[in-house]
């Protein structure tokens, strides 16, 4: 799959790439999940720091082995290249997501650091990793996927669809906080969580939809 | 002027409109009954047309019963007590108080289980308010300490001290809250901690049975809360819940037995009276608060030690159940108060509008008979004709007392009863009264000897019922039932006022558009989505308790959302990075802020006992941080100041130059007086022959002048410029400067933070300002009007509310910032002064602030025509209402539908009168506010450009 990948000297790939990418990436969250509640018998509600930090660990490799497979412009930057760009974004994009979720009043304290850094993590794996691989340090890039919403291709699809959904999920899963149920998965930072990972799903689901439309769409241009 | 009105009588519409819509809701939300200071004394007596009982020993009623034991158990449903066959379908939570059900069938005229119909609200606190006042809920207790929820009311247990008797309490320590002077000995336990099924019982269980030796009361109160914790944790379907009413069954049964033990002739409980009964029901889930059946119904079971004759038929209202031999009747817990107070013998509340309940008083009255007449003969028909004769009398004193309480309510309160209603109560007594004299006159001559007297005394007895509880209907009526009608035409008025807003919106939209030949945009751009979504949300949020009770947080949440989308616009423009960022910065200082202000909520606030613990390592280090909130506000004003002199200097003439020097002399004093006043620099000696009062007074007289100097200049003098952009800059800056330093030093020393933190906000703002429109509307020069900064001004006027250690509620208000400058209390400067503290950042600066959007050219659309200048401030004034109007239009919907929740009078009638106090003062403020900015702008322009504009 990695050479058959990297045969195509295009950045834009083939919708049976993106849901193969797609499928993967969700089936690692799935392992993640089913490693931690069967191997090491943890669960989000009860150890949300041990859980998280299995998730994004499962989670993270497979990202970057798998974008850094579709990285733009291959012939000049290697596959290992291509890896050590995710390595790098992890710690940043973790940065960034714990500042955004401490200035939209995440609980700020020792005792919640490491919950605030796992998930962190974990939204960066989502968010930030895929990207830092395909695209490394290009602002303008960047400045095109994330500031303008303008993604070119069915690739910066993939990256921009399911960062933005996990964000967004991310956001409306914070809302049922503060609310008096008190319920153990209220608290910072499951529901959060949750509603990352459900976003990030829904925003795979759009890519890849959004996949599958582009490439009717050209096949239709080409009979034409 | 007339350029003014052209759009300045859509603000007076609207305020019109809002003012309408809020006094017809609130006369039918509003459910104030205020409390009265009146108790009620035995001397009293003499003022009523009733017997006085012989002996001199009591006092309105013979005392019935020498010792009470009330076991409270709270949230006991009605058919935890009552026996499985008077329901469809046996539970397994039935039938387990075995005891009570036990006693009641082999003794049914010493024992009885009633069914008690609580008065919603249906918590704890509001029920034993209720069951000891005997009164209906109120919502503003007027003229005690606010906080503090201690009873001013009369009360039982306040009847029972004042005579004499001996109270002891154990258990929920809400009884100690309520009453913190009234027992001779309690054992309270803290309630708080809904996770813990035992501490409280068990101390109850530890100090219950011994007490029942002793002879050092007369009334002992046991408050059991293990049900109502074990249904909220765990529902009413469950073993923990199971295993709690079995143990009460246990220790119900030690009680009973030890009372039956000691209750022989010349025992210590010879003439006592057990009552164990619940403060109110529960759901099965064990929610309890509002007023569905399972929450209301709730059950008293009462014994006496005594054998006694049973009741005549007619006042029996009981429904009995053959096989088992337990008959149940249902009794208001509005009667409690009133028939215990007769039962011992004490004055009854003076609020109290219950009725003593026949088949309660008739468990323990029997007694004093076989006392007082060792020569009574056993014919039935005397025995009952006293009876009643001693019941129609205790039924004369109830009416006297509760006609009495009618009349002083009626004449003190404003809100009283309509004078029909007040007729009809006068008519009804009056009857009543007239057989009174008349029954009277016939018992005291024939002697009770005659067959005549018993349906005299029996019409005389419903006489006075039919009275008593006509009173307690209409009290019903007009204190706990809303009325929807007048709540419905009120929210409908107000969206009417609503609608009302988005056409004069839409009609400056129009004039700003049309003026510049821009139709061809659709007119929806991102922004006004993204403002309408923020508005929506946090509209929806007012219907959960949560949210208002965060609702500085949640401001705040959305607050930084819309930094963030600016922050991601600013990346997209590649410029104003750092201004986006101090903004997002800001938002954290503010939301820290908030949750300082939260957690101290939480110490006096009933609805939070959880406290952000990361707050406590801040004290660790504990003289630096003092050191540091001494100078650290210091340091803001004389930011501020500096700021204020850089902008005079710069740009300025005339008045507006004396005001803003006036306002730096102002924060001089200001910082002078939190100098004095701390303890670092020991200047307060050097200040002493000063005054403490003196610097505050100067205070508020230099802003009186400011602002005279303000409104008066500009009427009789204009100066002539051409930059009317620069001059409503400066108009703004002298009107922000001129009510700043009143409100900082009103607020104290987090005051100067809050204005610069909001002076740094909207710096921001003002230059973020326009950055999306730019991509959307493509052609420079066409500035779409976006309500974004808008609503981020607003959302940050919210926050500021919060951040400057407000809440919405009445604890809430900073009662110290009344007293700045005064020592004594009057009442109006006061109201004013706490005015002003309360809505000082969130609402007076902050319309007046709103021009900073006009004042400065954006930097995205530099060509604007300046003709358009006061439409798009008037288009702001008027979107900021708007924003205000949803939301406070939201609180009256949400506080509708929530009507019965059991934090309505707790959290959302508090949130709604603060709402609609700001939303008022919000329409005041931009109407003056307008006229002030109007004032002067329009010659500038030129009427003949308006005209054509308009």
């Amino acid at each position: 799959m990695k050479e058959e990948l990297e045969k195509n000297p295009q950045s834009t790939i083939s919708s049976s790439q993106v849901f193969f990418i797609h499928v993967c990436c969700a089936l690692a969250l799935a392992a993640g999940f089913w490693v931690a509640h069967h191997v090491y018998s943890l669960n989000l509600v009860f150890d949300p720091t041990k859980t998280l930090c299995l998730i994004w660990a499962i989670e993270f490799p497979v990202v970057i082995l798998l974008f850094s497979c579709c990285r733009q412009k291959p012939e000049k930057c290697s596959y290992f290249t291509a890896i050590a760009r995710g390595l790098l974004g992890l710690p940043v994009g973790a940065l960034l997501n714990a500042l955004g979720a401490l200035a939209l009043g995440a609980p700020v304290g020792l005792q919640y650091l490491e919950k605030t850094v796992n998930w962190s993590l974990l939204m960066s794996s989502f968010t930030f990793v895929p990207t830092a691989c395909v695209c490394g340090s290009s602002w303008t890039d960047w400045h095109r996927i994330f500031a303008c919403t303008k993604p070119n291709g069915p690739l910066e699809f993939m990256l921009c669809l399911p960062a933005h959904g996990a964000v967004i999920g991310a956001w409306f899963g914070a809302w049922p906080m503060p609310l008096d149920w008190e319920r153990p998965w209220q608290d910072w930072p499951i529901c959060v969580s949750y509603g990352a990972m459900a976003g990030y799903v829904v925003g795979m689901v759009g890519s890849f939809g959004l996949a599958l439309k582009m490439h009717a769409g050209r096949k239709q241009l080409k009979a034409e | 002027m007339w350029g003014w009105w052209r759009f300045g009588k859509w603000t007076v519409l609207i305020m019109f409109l809002h003012i309408i819509a809020i006094l017809i809701f609130t006369k039918g939300f509003l459910l104030t009954r205020t409390e009265l200071p009146h108790s009620s004394h035995c001397s009293d007596l003499s003022q009523s047309p009733c017997h006085s009982s012989p002996s001199s020993s009591s006092c309105w009623t013979k005392p019935a019963v020498d010792r009470l034991i009330i076991i409270v158990l709270d949230a006991l449903r009605f058919d935890f007590v009552a026996p499985s066959s008077f329901f469809e379908e046996k539970q397994p939570w039935m039938d387990k108080l075995k005891v009570l059900q036990r006693m009641a069938s082999e003794n049914p005229s010493s024992a009885k289980i009633f069914k008690a119909i609580a008065d919603p609200p249906t918590t704890s606190l509001q029920r034993l308010k209720g069951l000891t006042t005997g009164a209906l809920p109120t919502f503003i207790d007027v003229g005690n300490s606010f906080g503090a929820p201690a009873i001013v009311e009369d009360n039982f247990i306040n009847q029972l001290i004042q005579n004499g008797k001996r109270v002891v309490m154990m258990g929920d320590d809400t009884w100690t809250q309520l009453f913190p002077n009234h027992f001779n000995k309690s054992y309270p336990y803290p309630s708080f901690n809904v996770k813990d099924l035992n501490t409280v019982d068990n101390g109850c269980i530890e100090h219950l049975l011994p007490s029942l030796y002793q002879q050092d009361w007369d009334v002992l109160i046991a408050h059991f809360l293990g049900v109502d914790h074990a249904g909220h944790i765990h529902g009413v379907d469950s073993t923990p819940m199971i295993e709690k009413l079995e143990q009460y069954n246990a220790v119900l049964e030690k009680v009973i037995k030890e009372l039956q033990n000691q209750s022989g002739p010349g025992k210590l409980h010879e003439n006592s009276l057990l009552l164990v009964m619940g403060d109110h029901g529960q759901t099965l889930n064990g929610d309890h608060g509002g007023g569905s059946p399972e929450e209301v119904e709730t059950s008293i079971f009462a014994m006496s030690f005594k054998d006694l004759p049973s009741l005549p038929s007619e006042f029996d209202s009981s429904s009995c159940e053959p096989s088992k031999n337990i008959c149940i009747s249902s009794i208001p817990q509005l009667d409690f108060a009133v028939t215990v107070s007769s039962l011992l013998g004490v004055p009854f509340p003076f609020g109290s509008i219950g009725r003593v309940n026949p088949e309660l008083y008739a468990l323990a009255v029997c007694t004093w008979n076989l006392d007082d007449d060792k020569t009574w003969n056993n014919q039935d028909q005397t025995k009952l004709e006293e009876w009643l004769q001693n019941y129609a009398n205790v039924l004369c004193i109830n009416s006297w007392q509760v006609k009495r309480y009618i009349d002083v309510y009626s004449a003190s309160s404003v809100i009283g009863f309509s004078s029909e209603d007040l007729f009809r109560i006068s008519d009804l007594y009056s009857k009543a009264d007239e057989n009174w004299s008349y029954t009277k006159n016939l018992s005291s001559y024939k002697n009770g000897s005659s067959n005549t007297s018993l349906p005299v005394l029996k019409r005389q007895i419903v006489a006075y019922s039919n009275f008593l509880s006509y009173v307690a209907e209409l009290a019903r009526s007009k204190w706990t039932e809303f009325n929807l009608k007048m709540m419905g035409t009120g929210i409908g008025i107000m969206l009417l006022s609503l609608y009302c807003h988005t056409l004069a919106i839409k009609k400056l939209n129009k004039s700003y558009g049309v003026s510049l030949l821009s139709s061809r945009d659709s007119g929806i751009s991102f922004g006004l989505m993204l403002t309408f979504f923020m508005v929506l949300i946090r509209a929806g949020s007012l219907l959960s308790n949560s949210y208002i009770l965060k609702e500085g947080k949640a401001a705040n949440f959305l607050l930084a959302t819309t930094g963030i989308m600016t922050l991601r616009y600013s990346f997209m423009k590649n410029k104003m990075l750092i201004e986006a960022a101090i903004f997002l910065l800001l938002t954290f200082i503010f939301r820290i802020a908030i949750e300082v202000g939260l957690y101290k909520q939480a110490a006096t606030s009933q609805f939070m006992s959880s406290s952000s613990s990361w707050m406590l390592g801040i004290s660790i280090s504990q003289s630096l941080w003092t050191y540091m909130a001494e100078i650290m506000p210091i340091l803001a004003l004389i930011v501020l100041g500096y700021f204020l002199y850089k902008s005079i200097s710069s740009c300025c003439w005339g008045i507006p130059k004396y005001v803003i020097m006036g306002t730096i002399l102002c924060y001089f004093l200001v910082a002078l007086h939190w100098i004095s006043e701390s303890n670092i620099l020991d200047l307060a000696h050097f200040l002493k022959g000063f005054g403490k009062n003196c610097i505050p007074r100067t205070v508020y007289a230099i802003t009186l002048v400011q602002l005279s100097l303000l409104a008066i200049v500009p009427m009789f003098c204009k100066e002539e410029t051409s930059n009317c952009r620069g001059s409503l800059f400066v108009k703004m800056m002298s009107i922000l400067s001129a009510c700043s330093s009143t409100i900082i030093i009103l607020q104290g020393k987090q005051g100067a933070l809050v204005a610069l933190g909001s002076l740094l906000a909207g710096y921001c703002m003002m230059r973020l300002q326009g950055i999306e429109q730019h991509t959307v509307s493509g052609t420079a020069g066409i500035s779409i009007l976006d309500p974004l900064p808008v609503l981020q001004w607003s959302l940050l006027a919210v926050c500021l509310l919060f951040a400057s250690g407000h809440w919405c509620a009445f604890d809430g208000l900073r009662y110290g910032a009344a007293f700045v400058g005064f020592d004594e209390f009057i009442l109006i400067p006061q109201a004013i002064l706490l005015t002003i503290d309360t809505f000082g950042f969130s609402n007076i600066l902050s319309v007046f602030g709103l021009p900073l959007f006009v004042a400065f050219p954006s930097s995205f659309n530099q060509t604007e025509h300046k003709s358009l200048f006061p439409i798009k401030l008037f288009w702001i004034f008027m979107v900021y209402g708007l924003i205000t109007a949803i939301t406070a239009a939201a609180t009256i919907l949400c506080v509708t539908i929530q009507r019965r929740h059991l934090m309505v009078w707790g959290l959302f009638a508090p949130k709604f009168v603060f709402d609609v106090v700001g939303l008022i003062l919000t329409d005041l403020l931009i109407f003056v506010a307008s006229i002030y900015y109007f004032n002067g702008l329009e010659d500038r322009i030129g009427n003949a450009e308006l005209r054509r504009l308009w």
